[in-house]
């Protein structure tokens, strides 16, 4: 059985009135890549900086590799790496330098150093801008850089806070395999973000966060499975009747169907077959349909049936801009 | 480990762009633009730099007319002289063409306008003469041949004496705007003391953040962050003390390397403030930037780095702004070092700007390590 290497029990973050993080638990094992999903504000920000020293809390635990975890606590602070949301590198050094310089706070061993950041140069596929000063890097080389300051000294936990913010698709790719790669070699990852279908993609156990409580744990198709909803589907219809809308939900495994916009959507719980007898109930009544589409809950959907709200709610504008 | 941090933290100081402008090219162009405009001055003093006088003569005495002519010839005459009658010598005074009138009588007597150094050098020049004309009436009598010698010797006596009162040091108004620039430059450096601090502390930048969570002690990270700024900063009061006393040959005394150290010394209580700015509250990096600046800037005009009379102003009304002032205090070792041939002065100012870097560095400490991050 693979070991805990974080551990948070009942974590409270309190701001005054406001409480960021409401009795937390968390626990990482070894070799996973962890995500913690929630939308801007709901505290994962919070829970990284508190699992990582930078802020007191006001109640709970926090063990990282067995061991509490302060501010005094070298010893796990050496297997910890970190990228920031914002991105964390000085203008005045060029890339090889920096890299250098945060792979230097955490080995003091020259020749094993020069090997490090070369490692990292390659892995950030960096190679021909060593000399470049960070502000001559496009925001996509940037974030790599970014990040191959916090995994150049090879920690065994990884922790990346929004690492693909403002990032150019091909960047985002290459980012996203680059952590994958960095777990295949053995570290233990702790991903946070607010773009599911990067959870999705890269995450073995996902967390959702909301309002600084853990709400729901597990595998993607465990979270999926937690929920009403199994499918959703969508057609394009200008014009429903009252009665077929009535006809459709009285459907076994119908148990919500809302017309608006020239769309009706319907979503389903369970059963086989629900979009042709669907399709069947329009065709009967002569309603007339244009494309329709069949799909499976996302975790978005997740989200909004656990919560109450989309999970983009107050970052749909950021993401508008970032992207 | 030290050294690769240290080596890094200068490099990120010594490249920042502000830096170059503001601390290297800033104080240059400032520097030459005292020079040009205080240049005529200097030249005008030069010229008329020694002292108009007016002599009425109620008796004739030969020996202190020839005295008196040693001095006002040669390359650097000491006295303009001009003989005339009592109403003519008191009009001149009054009109402010001669400083001092010299009676010649029995007893020499004299009288001036006003108080100053020139009518001190005139009446001090009249006692040395008093006192030595027993000497040379007393060689007219018994070798008339070594008169000449004897009145030379009296006169070079009297020149040096009094060449000795003027040129201890370079008394001029104006060279205490150079030492207020070089003090400015110094101060600048609490713009690096406030980079230091806040690159190094969690809740306020991604940096910092980073930092705090790596396996090096903060203190190092912070003390080396320290002394790359403070160096950093070193270079930049080097370049301006270099350019002022090498290139535009500003008389700052002849104790060179002791302006250099002043320069370090003023750094060090320079950065060491900022250090403290940065590290106060949970106040933005640019608030304090903006903390910084004015504070800097507050310091040089009490100091005089716009009114030269500034200081004395103070000293006057309010003397222990100036004791506490860093830009005062930085500026007095350059004017310590000019003007007194022993140290004790310095010595004082100097301890009183290493107490105020320890206090400062010590207090920026305490703050630092007790932050609370309020939020990220």
């Amino acid at each position: 059985m693979s070991e805990t290497v974080v551990k948070i029990e009942n974590l409270v973050k309190r701001y005054k009135e406001l409480i960021a993080l409401d009795h937390f638990n968390l626990e990482i094992k070894e070799g996973e890549v962890f995500g913690l999903l929630g939308p801007n504000g709901s505290g994962k920000t919070t829970a990284i900086n508190c699992l990582l020293s930078l802020l007191e809390f006001d109640k709970g635990n926090i063990e990282i590799f067995g061991e509490k975890m302060t501010p005094e606590n070298y010893k796990v602070k050496r297997e910890i790496g970190i990228i920031m949301q914002n991105v964390a590198v000085f203008d005045e050094l060029t890339v090889y330098e920096n890299i250098d310089y945060f792979c230097g706070l955490y080995i003091s061993d020259k020749e094993t150093r020069k090997k490090y950041v070369d490692e990292a140069i390659a892995f950030a596929g960096l190679e021909s801008f060593t000399k470049f000063y960070p502000k001559k890097l496009s925001g996509g080389l940037l974030r790599r850089l970014n990040i191959a300051c916090g995994i150049a000294h090879k920690p065994k936990l990884i922790i990346l806070d929004e690492p693909t913010v403002a990032v150019d698709p091909q960047s985002r790719n290459r980012i996203l395999e680059g952590i994958q790669s960095l777990n295949k070699n053995g570290a233990t990852i702790i991903y946070t973000s607010h773009y599911m279908e990067e959870v999705e993609q890269i995450c073995t156990r996902i967390a959702i966060i909301d309002k600084g409580k853990n709400v729901a744990i597990g595998t993607k198709d465990e979270l999926k499975k937690m929920i009403r909803n199994t499918e959703t589907i969508t057609i394009e219809a200008l014009r429903v009747e009252e009665s077929v809308k009535k006809q459709i939900n009285s459907l076994e495994h119908v148990y919500e169907t809302v017309h608006s916009d020239g769309k009706l959507v319907i979503r389903c719980s369970g059963g086989k077959h629900n979009l042709i007898k669907i399709l069947g109930i329009l065709s009967e009544n002569d309603t007339p349909f244009g494309r329709v589409y069949s799909e499976q809950p996302t975790l978005n959907d997740v989200f909004l049936e656990i919560t109450g709200k989309a999970l983009r709610d107050g970052s749909d504008e950021n993401n508008k801009e970032e992207n | 480990m030290f050294l690769h941090n240290l080596k890094y933290e200068f490099l990120q100081n010594i490249r920042q762009k502000e830096l170059i402008g503001w601390m290297m090219l800033f104080p240059i162009v400032l520097a030459t633009l005292f020079y040009v405009a205080f240049g005529n001055i200097y030249e005008k003093e030069k010229v008329f730099s020694e002292i108009d006088i007016a002599v009425v003569e109620v008796t004739k005495d030969d020996i202190f007319n020839t005295v008196l002519d040693e001095l006002s010839t040669g390359d650097e005459p000491l006295f303009n002289v001009k003989y005339t009658d009592r109403e003519n010598a008191e009009k001149l005074l009054r009109d402010g063409d001669v400083l001092s009138i010299i009676y010649v009588d029995k007893e020499m007597t004299m009288s001036a306008a006003s108080k100053g150094l020139a009518p001190s050098i005139v009446r001090s020049f009249l006692e040395q003469y008093t006192n030595q004309k027993t000497i040379i009436t007393e060689t007219a009598k018994t070798n008339p041949d070594k008169l000449e010698a004897v009145i030379k010797s009296l006169s070079n006596e009297i020149d040096c004496m009094n060449t000795k009162q003027l040129s201890n040091g370079n008394m001029d108004p104006y060279i205490t705007y150079f030492y207020n620039l070089i003090a400015m430059v110094a101060l600048f450096g609490s713009t690096n003391g406030v980079f230091s601090a806040t690159r190094n502390q969690g809740n306020l930048s991604a940096i910092g953040a980073r930092k705090c969570v790596s396996p090096t002690h903060k203190l190092k990270t912070t003390i080396a962050s320290l002394l790359a700024a403070a160096a950093a900063q070193i270079v930049c009061v080097f370049i301006s003390i270099t350019y002022i006393v090498f290139i535009l040959r500003i008389d700052m005394g002849d104790k060179i390397a002791m302006i250099y150290l002043s320069g370090v010394t003023g750094t060090f209580a320079g950065t060491s403030l900022g250090f403290f700015i940065g590290s106060i509250g949970r106040i933005s990096e640019s608030t304090k930037y903006g903390i910084a600046f004015p504070v800097t800037m507050i310091s040089c005009f009490l100091s005089g780095l716009m009114i030269a009379d500034m200081k004395s102003i103070i000293s006057q009304h309010c003397p222990v702004v100036n004791k506490l002032n860093p830009a005062a205090l930085i500026s007095d070792l350059f004017y310590c070092l000019s003007i007194y041939d022993d140290y004790s002065r310095y010595i004082g100012v100097t301890a009183t700007l290493l107490i105020m870097t320890v206090l400062f560095t010590a207090g920026g400490f305490l703050l630092t390590r007790r932050k609370k991050y309020a939020s990220i």
